[in-house]
């Protein structure tokens, strides 16, 4: 009886490791999604107010302006981010690895952050701007494009590069014996990158829509923050956002249609799956004009950081009055969001690269939490969580943590899906033929196997969650208001220099915890 | 006595296509079954049904005697059926040493360390490998690889063996000098194994019985002579031209 126990018990350990991990991701994300549909559905009383503000005009005119400018900026994304992917991705541009790095780095920084760096730059008082006309082109509809565009355009970027880094080389190789340069990449390489840069797209578009900070820097009504505005002291009507939340709710969802069609059953080869060698096409004469454009592009997105450095630069005496407990609000729920994460990534990954039973669906709903604005799921947070029974998680840095768990699962998800994707699925089969069950397999062969990718997933989560402004600002306890939240509240009446050398401050901390990732990531060598 | 290996009637598809039909096979104990077959035939795929990778849409599969996979279900996981296998690309485990890749399977049978230890010893010194047990496999030459593939397998001494094209990578003198240890091992412990391969020079020289895999059937089964007395699909009078030009039909 007991032997048989045993061996049910290690027959289940897959299911129920997975049934654990589908548990913790549906307490986090899929619950508040329920809360909005039922409560839309039921309709109380409080929302009927709700409901006649969706009868008006006013927020449709608010929410389709969020749309067709989240749109332009997935477009000037791609425009940007495609050929600079080939540039940076596999052609010969001198230094083209150190470009791409320092092009892809704001992509973890807030947005916001870089707003306020292009606003000291060309601002009323900026260092290169002094003039009505650059402030009023900044502080517009089309300023906050452009720099939610150059912002975002390296997700496109490495997108790209990576999945033309995944190509087989002698594709390219066959094409260079009979066309040129320019014709190889046109007809050869960027139709091979094109899934990569449509998620690229598509990413940058559920960013751009769920952005608050940059809307709110630059003086731009946006519909996140119509709905955020609406959760906070002054505006305070939670039914009416609830409702807000409505139509955002649909385009989460077809968003998410959007991505199962275009990438989701191909998104491994997307990505690059078992990469045989590097593609490097030569530029040959182009190689100058080449090598400009790209570091053109590649350091057009830090400027910022030069009016950043140049403003923190004019007095930055007080920063020690003025971070708080910012700095350590910042690292220790994100580092527990990031730990939490990469543990449920290597089940869950795995899962969805073996194509276990039940990992399409659980991919499915991180994709939608991940899409879905967030001022949609901190809605729902805040429904499911704050009661009077979970004030213990509501009221501390735990439901920050459940909050990154929501939206960002799916990114050290897929880092770690596609490890294991790449990988020849024979040394886990291997493994299992010897008689390690699945546990077994998982600590002796899987995470060794993967631990790079593990390291990855932590550092790519751990920096979205530190550069998360979003969902933080809904339902950070009194008193533990972490750096970005601190930055973009001071930004209104503190200091300037003061909020420029806090904005530098979470750079750093951001570029260190890449560097320490880095060298943790570096392959070594077994004697 | 009963059959190690015993398929029946079995069935796989993958999407509308079927990779394998009515496939029946059996393996007696201490016999070398070759399956031949071109490229996409199913061969691998049949490899799989049997380690319980995957299970049969439709049909049987025993293990002496006992049903472990039918019609959609898996009843005994690759866990538990004891065997081994050695895949083409060997998935050797790369942060393991050659040590840990042999002890990881004896581990999970809960052997003792000093049991381990000497079956361990013994199998290196079988495959010329002793005195490497504490390298990586990074740091072993193409054909150390295939041994401590050959090793890690046969330490575990399985009910049978099954290895799917384990040295179809390799140049002709590597090749010939593996298979002649591979045949030696084979019969000195009375392996009953299973040898996916497309060449059948490499099956001549270690299987008893040959199995033809065409398009996911059976086309023929028997010994070499039986099967070329007559070869009933163009593949298999291929084969026999290839290995015995002078049975080619005369050109004009």
């Amino acid at each position: 009886m007991d032997r048989h126990l045993s061996a049910t018990l290690k027959r289940a350990q897959e299911p129920l490791a997975l049934g654990a991990v589908g548990s913790m991701l549906i307490v986090a994300a899929l619950l508040p999604f329920v809360f909005l549909v039922v409560n839309l559905v039921r309709a109380p009383a409080e929302l009927s107010a709700g409901l006649a503000l969706l009868g008006s005009r006013e927020p449709w005119f608010v929410f389709l302006r969020s749309v067709g400018s989240a749109l332009v900026v997935a477009l000037a994304s791609m425009l940007v981010g495609m050929p600079l992917g080939l540039l940076l991705g596999c052609t010969d541009v001198r230094g083209r690895k150190a470009a791409l790095i320092l092009h892809v780095f704001p992509v973890f920084l807030p947005p916001f952050l870089l707003a306020l760096g292009w606003f000291h730059l060309f601002g009323r008082s900026g260092l290169w701007g002094g003039s009505e006309w650059t402030s009023g082109a900044l502080f517009s509809l089309g300023g906050s494009v452009a720099v939610e565009a150059l912002a975002f355009a390296p997700v496109v970027t490495s997108l790209v590069a990576l999945a033309l880094q995944g190509i087989d080389p002698s594709l390219v190789e066959a094409a260079r014996v009979t066309a040129r340069p320019g014709r190889v990449a046109t007809r050869i390489l960027l139709p091979l990158a094109w899934p990569a840069a449509a998620l690229g797209g598509l990413v940058v578009f559920a960013l751009s829509l769920s952005e608050l900070g940059v809307p709110m820097f630059l003086r731009v009504r946006s519909y996140s923050a119509a709905v955020f505005a609406r959760l906070g002291a002054v505006q305070y009507a939670p039914g009416e956002a609830l409702v807000l939340t409505l139509p955002m709710l649909l385009i989460s969802i077809a968003l998410l249609v959007l991505e199962r069609r275009l990438v989701g059953p191909r998104s491994f080869s997307v990505l690059g799956l078992r990469s045989t060698g590097k593609t490097v096409l030569p530029l040959g004469s182009w190689r100058p004009i080449g090598t400009l454009v790209a570091w053109a592009g590649a350091l057009a997105t830090l400027f910022p950081f030069v009016g950043l450095a140049w403003r923190a630069s004019t007095g930055t005496a007080a920063v020690q009055d003025w971070i708080g407990s910012g700095v350590q609000n910042s690292i220790v729920p994100a580092a527990i969001a990031a730990t939490l994460l990469s543990g449920m990534a290597v089940v869950l990954g795995r899962a969805i690269a073996l194509r276990r039973a039940g990992a399409k669906a659980l991919d499915a709903l991180t994709v939608l939490a991940f899409v879905t604005p967030a001022a949609v799921l901190g809605v729902g947070l805040i429904g499911v969580w704050n009661r009077s029974g979970t004030q213990p998680i509501y009221g501390t840095l735990a439901i920050i943590v459940i909050g990154f768990v929501a939206r960002y699962a799916v990114l050290p998800t897929r880092t770690f899906a596609l490890a294991v994707a790449r990988a020849s699925p024979h040394f886990e089969e291997s493994a299992a033929v010897e008689g390690a069950w699945f546990l077994r397999r998982l600590v002796r062969i899987v995470v060794p196997l993967h631990a790079g990718a593990i390291v990855a997933a932590w550092l790519l989560a751990f920096v979205f969650c530190l550069r998360d402004l979003e969902t933080t600002i809904l339902f950070y306890p009194a008193g533990s208001a972490p750096l970005t939240v601190r930055i973009i509240t001071l930004e209104a009446n503190g200091p300037e220099p003061v909020v420029a050398a806090l904005a530098l401050v979470h750079t750093s901390i951001v570029a260190a915890a890449l560097v320490l990732g880095a060298l943790a990531f570096r392959p070594r060598r077994r004697a | 006595m009963t059959t190690p290996i015993s398929v029946d009637r079995v069935a796989f598809r993958r999407g509308a296509q079927d990779i394998l039909s009515e496939v029946s096979l059996s393996i007696d104990a201490a016999q070398v079954v070759a399956i031949l077959g071109p490229s996409g035939s199913g061969k691998s795929t049949l490899l799989r049904v049997v380690l319980g990778l995957v299970a049969p849409d439709r049909g049987f599969v025993r293990l002496d005697g006992e049903v472990v996979s039918a019609d959609g279900r898996i009843f005994r996981p690759p866990e538990e059926r004891g065997l081994a296998v050695v895949f083409q690309d060997l998935a050797l485990w790369p942060h393991l040493t050659v040590r840990g890749n042999l002890a990881f399977g004896l581990a999970a049978k809960h052997l003792p360390a000093d049991v381990q230890d000497e079956r361990i010893s013994r199998v290196l010194r079988r495959v010329s490998l002793q005195g490497k047990q504490d390298r990586y496999p990074a740091n072993l030459s193409g054909g150390e690889r295939q041994r401590v593939a050959i090793a890690r397998a046969l330490v575990l001494e399985p009910r049978a063996l099954l290895l799917d094209e384990p040295l179809s990578n390799l140049d002709v003198p590597l090749k010939r000098e593996l298979l002649g240890l591979l045949k030696e091992i084979l019969r000195e412990r009375r392996v009953t194994a299973v040898y996916v391969t497309h060449d059948l020079r490499e099956a001549m020289q270690l299987a008893h019985r040959f199995a033809v895999l065409e398009a996911g059937r059976i086309s023929q089964t028997g010994t070499l002579d039986e099967l070329f007395a007559n070869p009933t699909t163009a593949f298999l009078r291929a084969l026999r031209e290839d290995v015995d030009p002078v049975s080619a039909p005369t050109s004009v």
